[in-house]
């Protein structure tokens, strides 16, 4: 991502300052107040760069669900000692 | 099938007993039941927990077998361990934390026992690297390999692979598995500044190695 702010960028004198990188992240993330937000629809670049974070925050929700293999949760139980009323434990069947 | 009060001690397994009507319970509620002895609440813990706890380990040590290995000593040490947990955190803060440790304490391992297949750092002189070197025979990928390679082979998780373990941590807890700063800061017994400066340099890191494989796509396209 492009830093966001004033430096590279011409100066947005008519409106809201340019959004600041953590102010890019909130809104990404959906955190960003709404009086901020604002700004975007009058800032084609900071939209552009907003868009960006907000796709890659998207890539990285959206990786594979990974799981273990069939059989992991009857071998990690199969270690478990259940505590019984009595104060002892029992394993599990 | 005849319902009976939960506890009743009669051998038949009450409705609120089944793994099926704890899922809805909260985690403290479900660990509470675990306490009293109650192996369905067991079960729950694991169901809830056994894939995001497999897979930031799987991304941590990018092995699947050894991910499997030490998602299964956390899940013993959790499970044998509930005694230990304080209900003032979040039972998830405590899961994963548990799970983060066996992760780094794995690769802090592996980086003492690592030997360099290209020379000791220490080889000056060519003669000394060539002595200093390893051959390994150049070998087919096994069934497993090629697994992984095609479950961590997107741009985005080699470039996660290529970061710090510390940067890798932060990165896959806030923005795989959802959870806060603060959150993070327990888990990982780190400052809350120093979370968030992890975070922010592995997204540039991420971003920065994307930009490239892309720039390297385009330029072979073009070629």
């Amino acid at each position: 991502m492009k830093p966001a702010g004033p430096e590279g960028r011409k100066k947005n004198t008519m409106h809201a300052p340019h959004l600041t990188p953590d102010e890019i992240v909130l809104w990404a993330e959906g955190l960003l107040p709404a009086a901020r937000a604002l700004h975007l629809s009058d800032c084609p670049d900071c939209l552009a760069t907003a868009e960006r974070e907000r796709v890659f925050f998207l890539q990285l929700a959206r990786l594979e669900q990974l799981a273990p293999s069939p059989g992991f949760a009857e071998r990690v139980m199969g270690q478990v000692k259940i505590p019984t009323p009595s104060g002892g434990f029992k394993m599990t069947e | 099938m005849r319902s009976s009060p939960p506890g009743a001690g009669d051998g038949v397994i009450a409705p609120r007993e089944r793994p099926s009507n704890l899922t809805g319970a909260s985690d403290q509620d479900v660990v509470t039941r675990a306490k009293q002895g109650d192996e369905a609440a067991y079960r729950e813990l694991l169901r809830r927990y056994e894939r995001p706890v497999f897979a930031l380990l799987y991304r941590m040590v990018r092995d699947r077998a050894l991910a499997e290995d030490l998602a299964q000593d956390t899940f013993v040490k959790i499970l044998n361990g509930l005694r230990s947990y304080r209900p003032e955190f979040k039972f998830s803060s405590w899961v994963f934390k548990i799970a983060n440790n066996a992760a780094i304490d794995h690769l802090r391992r592996r980086a003492v026992d690592t030997i360099s297949l290209h020379g000791s750092p220490d080889a000056v002189t060519p003669e000394r690297i060539a002595a200093t070197t390893l051959d390994l025979p150049d070998r087919r990928e096994t069934p497993l390999e090629e697994v992984e390679a095609r479950e961590l082979g997107s741009a985005i998780e080699r470039a996660i692979g290529r970061l710090r373990p510390e940067y890798r941590s932060c990165i896959l807890l806030r923005h795989v598995e959802g959870h806060s700063y603060d959150e993070i800061s327990q888990m990982l017994d780190l400052p809350l500044g120093t979370v968030k400066t992890y975070i922010h340099r592995a997204r540039n890191e991420l971003r920065d190695y994307l930009e490239d494989r892309r720039n390297e796509t385009r330029r072979a396209g073009g070629a």
